[in-house]
């Protein structure tokens, strides 16, 4: 009795697919018709985000058979889908499926789409990797990268880039906001477990210095990799450069933007802000809770 | 099988994640809106309850445009055309952001305007505004003293309630922790009169009423400042599609200008290039009409030298034979027999014999390197002899050959020694 419902159960799931990927395919001519038809296929939609990243993947030679690239694909595969939700409904009208295949496709053809490592895939590297990625879309994601990075609070972060009293107030709420909701969202989009999560700060605490060595030579690569979505006019600079942009007073963007996703320019810019002068120059002690 | 339960527990998470609609995720009043083109941020607007604007111009065709939080929330975008206008509103909560994407040849450009939900002074003045224009223009004249009255009047009334209620807000906003308890407000409740609660009461509905009227004709603003935004792009792109027609019209024109500069001076040439050619053939027909003229001359003069010379022979005949006649008279009946005979036939045979008395003359030069001995071997074998040397052609004469002169002079061509063979020198 039990298998039969199973059976019945799985062949009502697959006409549902069925019927959706078949309304995919037909145009859809209004915003709010693209919104009531994609949200019905989310899961399908993923699903098919995922399985091209995958093929992009084994195609590239980068393809294993284990839960960390299955999770990657999911990933890549839920950014895709976030992209298409909100630019298809400017495309209509449209067939919806066509239009993400499209787009995914348009994706893959850019050079590294994403930034793959294989030491990136492990708990670690998912947890840098994420978190830098965050940054690039989200200001409260980079400001917080200097206190995931160096362990650093808003005062220290307002001293160490030079900000006026203005900034310094924002400042403040991006961590805030980071603390309250941020961080745990980013988490959840890079699909580190709890226990993920107390390993990793385990770790921290056992092997401090290994660790943080580490996290060093997996947050450059996924900096060198992401620092491409800064503005193309953020590029590094010498002490004298950084130095002039410090006490002419300009250039705020660029200071929070390219120190917090460059290791080497901080070194290089460190000093020159308003109270850090004497002090040593910063060393990555990465920070797992926010 | 834990794998699976955490792979699938890692799906269903995302799939929540991108169940929540985007553009209703919460924004701070004051938070600045971070834009994305080509997912490069380039900059933000700062969205603290006034308009503001983002012009970015690139190189670099636009693609995608992204607005996001500052958490990162993707809160609405659009993908650029190819070429040409696209335009889009993204709403959230009372607040728009109006992006226009134009990609041309020289690159991409993108115009983000910010627009804050009204504010409440806003909203008010707007309401007290279209109030007393209704006043001024319902009221006759006569009355319209009295009504400007009234509204001055109802104007600084809801002007005093209004100050009194961002006064409220103000204190509030400056000590939150301070909150007037529940008890104290029902004491003032009670020291006030019921004609002043039902006065306020009164303002109240009138404020209500008005909030609505204006909130209708925000909404009527906002459509006609969307059709505003859609005819202005419309237009625009019109006038671009105008200004490339133009530039296309005025290539054109150019091109045919310079097309028909280029055949009015073609057929000048051509005339000269015809010209020259022609007159080089008419030269060269002159100087074979010359040189035929010419060798006619001379085969005339030949014939006539060759026609004298026979006459004189005929006339030592003639001489002769009368002098035989004269010697042997018997004869001579015999002999004119004979002769009239003969001249029967003198038509026939005098031709037969001028044409094989008279040898064929014609000039040949030789192969280079042909040695005299093989020389007088061809000369020989056509059983000729040779005559006259002038500018390397060699005279030859022979029986007159059995096939027409041509096609003798043809086959004598065909001979190894032989390089050019003629009738005339």
């Amino acid at each position: 009795m039990a298998t039969m419902q199973n059976t019945l159960r799985k062949s009502h799931i697959i006409a549902d697919r069925t019927a959706t990927v078949s309304r995919l395919e037909e145009v859809v001519a209004t915003s709010d018709e693209f919104d009531q038809v994609v949200a019905q296929a989310l899961p399908i939609l993923l699903d098919r985000a995922a399985g091209y990243t995958k093929r992009f993947l084994r195609e590239t030679g980068q393809w294993n058979d284990d839960i960390e690239h299955e999770k990657f694909a999911l990933r890549w595969g839920s950014e895709y889908l976030e992209r298409f939700l909100v630019c298809g409904r400017t495309e209509v009208p449209c067939r919806p499926l066509f239009l993400f295949d499209s787009l995914v496709a348009k994706q893959h053809s850019k050079p590294e789409p994403f930034c793959y490592h294989p030491d990136l895939l492990k708990p670690l590297g998912r947890f840098l990797d994420g978190l830098v990625a965050r940054a690039v879309v989200s200001r409260d994601a980079l400001i917080a990268l200097y206190h995931h990075s160096y362990g650093w609070g808003a005062g220290d972060v307002i001293a160490v880039t030079g900000l006026n009293g203005l900034e310094s107030q924002r400042i403040y709420k991006n961590f805030r906001r980071w603390r309250e909701s941020g961080w745990q969202r980013t988490m959840d989009e890079i699909g580190l477990t709890k226990a993920e999560l107390v390993e990793l700060e385990s770790q921290r605490q056992r092997q401090r210095q290994r660790f943080n060595s580490e996290a060093e030579r997996l947050i450059r690569v996924a900096q060198g990799h992401y620092r491409k979505s800064e503005p193309d006019h953020y590029p590094c600079l010498s002490r004298s450069q950084w130095g002039e942009m410090f006490s002419q007073g300009y250039g705020c963007d660029y200071r929070i933007w390219h120190l917090a996703l460059c290791l080497d320019c901080m070194q290089t810019a460190w000093g020159l802000g308003s109270s850090e002068s004497s002090a040593e120059k910063p060393r990555l002690e990465l920070q797992v809770r926010p | 099988m834990v794998q699976e339960e955490d792979l699938e527990l890692y799906r269903s998470q995302l799939l929540d994640l991108r169940s929540e609609r985007p553009s209703r995720s919460v924004r701070g009043l004051l938070d600045p809106i971070q834009v994305y083109v080509n997912e490069r941020r380039v900059g933000e607007l700062k969205g603290a309850e006034i308009e503001a604007t983002l012009h970015v111009h690139g190189v670099d065709h636009i693609e995608t445009v992204q607005l996001r939080t500052e958490d990162g929330r993707l809160l609405g975008g659009l993908v650029a055309p190819e070429s040409g206008f696209r335009t889009a509103r993204v709403q959230f909560s009372a607040d728009t952001v109006e992006l226009c994407v134009q990609n041309t040849v020289q690159g991409g450009s993108l115009s983000a305007v910010f627009i804050p939900a009204p504010s409440f002074w806003n909203r008010t003045w707007t309401i007290l505004a279209d109030i007393a224009d209704r006043w001024m223009v319902r009221r006759p004249a006569s009355t319209m003293a009295y009504g400007i009255r009234t509204v001055a009047f109802t104007q600084v009334l809801l002007a005093t309630a209004v100050i009194g209620l961002v006064a409220d807000r103000v204190m509030i906003w400056i000590a939150p922790e301070h909150i007037v308890a529940p008890t104290a407000q029902a004491e003032a409740l009670r020291t006030a009169s019921i004609a002043e609660v039902e006065q306020l009461a009164k303002q109240l509905r009138e404020l209500r009423l008005m909030q609505t009227k204006v909130g209708d004709a925000l909404q009527s603003q906002e459509k006609g400042m969307t059709l505003l935004h859609q005819t202005m792009a419309r237009l625009s792109s019109t006038q671009e599609s105008v200004a490339s027609s133009v530039v296309m019209v005025k290539e054109e024109i150019e091109k045919r200008q310079e097309s028909t500069e280029r055949e009015a001076d073609r057929p000048v040439q051509l005339p000269v290039g015809r010209g020259v050619v022609d007159q080089e053939q008419f030269e060269t027909a002159i100087h074979g009409l010359a040189a035929d003229n010419e060798r006619l001359s001379k085969q005339i003069a030949g014939l006539e030298e060759h026609n004298r010379t026979l006459t004189a022979k005929l006339q030592m005949a003639i001489a002769h034979v009368a002098k035989a006649v004269e010697q042997n008279p018997e004869r001579v009946v015999a002999r004119e027999a004979d002769v009239a005979r003969k001249h029967q036939l003198v038509p026939v045979a005098d031709s037969r014999q001028n044409t094989q008395a008279q040898p064929f003359l014609f000039w040949v030069t030789f192969s280079e390197g042909t040695t005299q001995e093989s020389i007088d071997q061809w000369v020989n074998g056509m059983k000729g002899h040779k005559g006259s040397l002038n500018e390397g052609w060699q005279e030859v004469q022979i029986i007159p050959p059995p096939v027409p002169p041509d096609l003798f002079l043809e086959q004598i061509k065909g001979d190894k020694i032989i390089k050019e063979a003629r009738l005339n020198h």
